[in-house]
């Protein structure tokens, strides 16, 4: 088996496109495959032996049948190509997430009107997708796995159909110039986020406080759990508490200060309480060897800066 | 893999199943009763157990034993083409039971195209061409629901006539290159290997007859052969179509003499008038031919025995046709050699001795052979009655006929007046064939039934050798009581007769266009549009010729969907490659006008294109504008020459 999987690969590495290609990228002919499917070679020996038995009797209506077959079935095969001919990949985007965990994939694929097209398969490996084209073009969405924090670059995808009666399979490879980032998986269980930061300590308010700070009219978008309904009752319209939090200064994150820990555990163990001040709301900042501080701040932004800088850390050693 | 083991969804299982009766709907029609009846049981059953849950290996291992063993039993042990065929049936019916992936579906389908197959070799009517034609589609529509499953399409995405719209296509887009290849692709003059015969033969024409023993035949009134006379018609009376002449007998049964196929065909001296005609023979399954009497000359793979008795030199496996010119005999064989006077007055000792007594009373009276020919036929005319209900015979099978129930059909009376004749002296034997013929009001051709299969006699007479003598026309007409046409006339066919000949004449078209093509009518056909004498390399390539082009032609027709359907965005487009071919090609996201002055910014002299532009842009964009000469002036537009700096 080793064999024939080295024979496979190296088959498929003749294949168009062999190098990364700027999308969008149309298909065309020259780089469409078509093979019969197991199915496919099954009904062609069971054509074979129709022909052939019909030619002997020179039983006409048999040899009528079966040419009918013949025919129809080389025109499913010229409609599969046409399938993919036209094709145009107008971009792949893959979402980041953290190493280990799939990445969705985005493919938009467009084509010029005037043919159906659905059913078309696109493959990264073992992982499918269905992709149906509409008017406006289609979107698949692959899982492709990630292992490593830092770049992904995609291999090829394959779009694939064995419509319309699944005698053949024509494909075609897509090869993205792109990267995609991938960020550090945090660690799983550690430490809880540093206290302060040496700054000047500053109440915040937050919601996940538990000292009173002041009560306030309602707005809407306060949680109902916020109302103090004794004052409410009182002034006769809603009140609600505000809360602060007695940490109140911004975070920082130090890459100094986790000295015990060996290079990609402190990746890990970073990405982690990035997570976690973002969860709870928490201005920090990020400090690593030979970069800027970055932040403070919090939001999607922040922590899409953070997590990576921390992906793009160069390897230990 | 992970593929294959895709479980089948509803609608393919319907679709599935659908196709696969279909298909086996044809096959089973063809089978001897009991067992379509049993297959169809043992199919659905199959289906139902299956849809439910999974059906064990041993029981379907005992399912297909029995159907096996049920066939065979059905088919008297003999292994024949039809046994075969109701194999494949029953396996086909019980294939079902293990239907739960899409791969079990696909080689349930697979198996089902057979059917149909194996229908067109046991028969080739319009009702079994029909069905495999309706068979077909759907296995093709069931395969294309298969492969939607696969491609995660649900089954509501698709409509039903959708489908089998498709597959209507695909089959229209193939239909030139099936055809080219059909007339054209190099046929096989003669078989590879033989086809298997029937367990059972039909009954025919054979080289023996019994008395009685065609009761079966001449109840059949399916065509047996189909004429065509180019000039002069004979009139039905003398529409003798000469088959097997039988010589020896036993005392019960008239059989033909192998050795006399070594002899050459006796002289015949002809008379007039000439017909000219084709016959397109039935398939019988067996080798013997007819012609009507005396043919002239025989054409190329018929064989003529001494007393002209016709045989092909293959089965007639298919609808025959043949070349022939007869003319009526004036003289057949006058100089009858001893072997064969024997052979004609060769008689068991110890049967009929009633006839030999009457035969030798006659013989005394009588010394002229002429005369005594005529006095059974007059005996015959006044006291025997013609009906198709006869006992069956003892052992003085003649004398029983002659004397005591003076009844019968055409066998008895030619086996009789042959044994009176022979115990008189005279040398006489059977023939057998067909007499007559109906002719078709819309076709310009007669055809002759199974049922107008009949026997009559030759008697020798010195100075004029072999005469026909048909003692059964000689029944007076008032006392011919059960026919034919009284058995199967009972509803009055009058009314149908004109349904009747039309059916019969689109068969012949088809016979003529589809069943009877061979590889001497391909050779004709192609002589016919101008290739004379084309070898089989020519042949190949004229075949090649074709399927390229109807290759072609197919690309064309699935490729040209793409094509833009708006006239005017058609020839903008085409515009558009003109300018790119000059590296000036417009942008996805660059408006026309845009693009028109870009493209005159790097190319002064393209006002014109500006202007069309313009024009495009008012006629595409604006809801009311309509430039009726627009898109012919687009396609005329050409890229402005660079004037020679």
């Amino acid at each position: 088996m080793p064999a024939f999987a080295g024979l496979r690969r190296r088959v498929e590495s003749w294949a168009r496109p062999r190098r990364p290609e700027v999308l969008p990228a149309r298909l065309d002919r020259r780089r469409i495959y078509i093979l019969p499917t197991g199915f496919g070679a099954f009904v062609t020996a069971l054509l074979a032996t129709m022909g052939i038995g019909a030619l002997n009797y020179n039983n006409n209506p048999a040899l009528l049948l079966c040419l009918l077959l013949v025919g129809a079935a080389l025109a499913s095969l010229l409609w599969t190509q046409l399938q993919l001919s036209g094709l145009e990949i107008r971009a792949v985007h893959g979402e980041p997430v953290a190493a280990g965990t799939p990445m969705p994939l985005h493919v938009h694929v467009e084509a010029p009107p005037g043919r159906e097209r659905r059913g078309l398969r696109v493959a990264i490996g073992d992982n499918e997708a269905v992709l149906s084209l509409g008017d406006a073009g289609g979107e698949a969405t692959l899982a492709l796995p990630t292992i490593r924090r830092g770049w992904l670059t995609p291999p090829r995808l394959r779009i694939g159909t064995t419509r319309p009666l699944g005698l053949a399979r024509a494909w075609s490879w897509v090869w993205p110039e792109a990267r995609f980032l991938v960020y550090p998986a945090p660690e799983a269980a550690g430490p809880p986020l540093p206290q302060g930061g040496g700054d000047e300590a500053q109440a915040r308010l937050n919601p996940a406080g538990e000292e009173l700070h002041h009560l306030r009219d309602w707005r809407p978008g306060d949680a109902p759990r916020t109302i103090a309904w004794k004052a409410s009752a009182r002034r006769d319209a809603l009140i609600v508490r505000e809360f602060e939090r007695p940490q109140g200064d911004d975070l920082t994150l130090d890459w100094q200060r986790l000295g015990t820990l060996d290079h990609e555990s402190r990746i890990r163990r970073l990405a982690r309480w990035v997570d976690e001040a973002e969860r709870e709301a928490v201005r920090y900042r990020l400090q690593l060897p030979g970069q800027p501080v970055i932040g403070p701040d919090r939001g999607a932004a922040h922590r899409h800066a953070c997590l990576r800088a921390l992906a793009l850390l160069p390897d230990a050693g | 893999m992970a593929r294959t083991a895709l479980a089948l969804d509803t609608a393919g299982r319907r679709w599935s199943l659908i196709a696969a009766a279909v298909c086996l709907l044809p096959l089973l029609l063809q089978l001897p009763m009991p067992l379509p009846i049993v297959i169809a049981i043992a199919g659905a059953t199959a289906a139902i157990m299956a849809a439910r849950r999974a059906v064990p290996g041993w029981l379907r291992t005992v399912l297909a034993l029995a159907v096996f063993g049920l066939v065979l039993a059905q088919g008297g042990m003999n292994f024949g083409r039809d046994t075969g065929c109701a194999l494949l049936a029953g396996m086909l019916a019980i294939k079902p039971s293990e239907l739960r992936t899409v791969r079990d579906a696909r080689s349930l389908l697979g198996f089902a195209l057979f059917a149909p197959f194996a229908t067109f070799l046991l028969d080739q009517g319009p009702l079994s061409l029909a069905l495999g034609l309706c068979g077909a589609v759907l296995v093709l529509a069931a395969l294309a629901r298969l492969s939607e499953q696969e491609s995660g399409l649900p089954a509501a995405g698709v409509r039903h006539a959708t489908r089998i719209g498709v597959v209507a296509k695909l089959i229209a887009i193939g239909l030139p290159l099936a055809l080219a290849a059909f007339w054209l692709f190099p046929r096989l003059a003669t078989p590879l290997w033989g086809i298997p015969d029937l367990s059972t033969a039909r009954p025919g024409l054979s080289d023996e007859m019994s008395p009685g023993d065609w009761i079966d035949l001449i109840a059949d009134d399916t065509p047996a052969l189909r004429v065509t006379f180019r000039g002069p018609e004979p009139s039905t009376r003398e529409m003798y179509w000469r088959g097997p002449t039988l010589s020896a007998y036993d005392g019960r049964t008239w059989t033909a003499s192998p050795w006399l196929r070594s002899m050459p065909p006796a002289t015949v001296e002809h008379g007039v008038p000439t017909w000219e005609y084709e016959i397109a023979l039935e398939p019988t399954e067996r080798n013997l031919l007819v012609a009507l009497e005396m043919p002239l000359e025989l054409p190329e793979g018929m064989h003529a025995a001494r007393e002209y008795t016709l045989t092909s030199a293959r089965r007639l496996d298919r609808v025959t046709r043949w070349q022939l010119r007869s003319a009526p005999p004036v003289r057949f064989e006058t100089e009858l050699p001893d072997a064969l006077r024997r052979l004609a007055l060769q008689l068991p000792a110890d049967f009929n001795p009633r006839t030999r007594a009457l035969a030798q009373q006659w013989r005394a009276e009588t010394a002229d052979d002429g005369a005594l020919v005529d006095r059974a036929l007059a005996w015959i005319r006044s006291d025997f009655a013609y009906t198709l209900d006869t006992p069956l015979p003892g052992r003085h099978a003649v004398d029983e006929f002659l004397f005591d129930y003076r009844a019968g059909f055409c066998e008895h009376f030619s086996s009789a007046f042959a044994v009176l004749m022979r115990e008189a002296g005279i040398p006489t034997r059977v023939v057998t064939g067909f007499t007559g013929g109906v002719r078709n009001r819309y076709g310009n051709y007669w055809i002759v039934r199974r049922m107008d299969a009949h026997a009559w006699n030759e008697v020798w007479l010195e100075g004029r050798g072999w005469v026909r003598v048909d003692p059964t026309a000689a029944v007076a007409p008032e006392r011919i009581y059960d026919t034919l046409e009284d058995r199967l006339g009972a509803g009055g066919g009058d009314a149908l007769l004109p349904m009747a000949d039309l059916g019969d004449w689109a068969r012949r078209a088809w016979n003529d266009f589809v069943l009877g093509f061979d590889a001497a009518r391909q050779q004709r056909m192609l002589q016919r549009i101008g290739f004379e004498n084309i070898d089989t390399g020519g042949l190949v390539a004229l075949f090649s010729l074709c399927a390229a082009l109807a290759l072609g032609w197919m690309l064309w027709l699935v490729a040209r969907t793409e094509r833009e359907r708006d006239p005017l965005l058609r020839a903008w487009h085409r515009i558009g490659r003109r300018y790119a071919r000059l590296g000036l090609s417009r942008e996805r996201h660059e408006p026309a006008l845009a693009w028109a002055e870009r493209v005159r910014a790097a190319r002064p002299h393209e006002d014109a294109l500006v202007a069309l532009t313009h024009r495009f842009v008012a006629a595409r964009y604006a809801p009311s504008a309509s430039d009726a000469t627009l898109v012919r002036a687009l396609r005329t537009h050409r890229p402005a020459r660079e004037t020679a700096r």
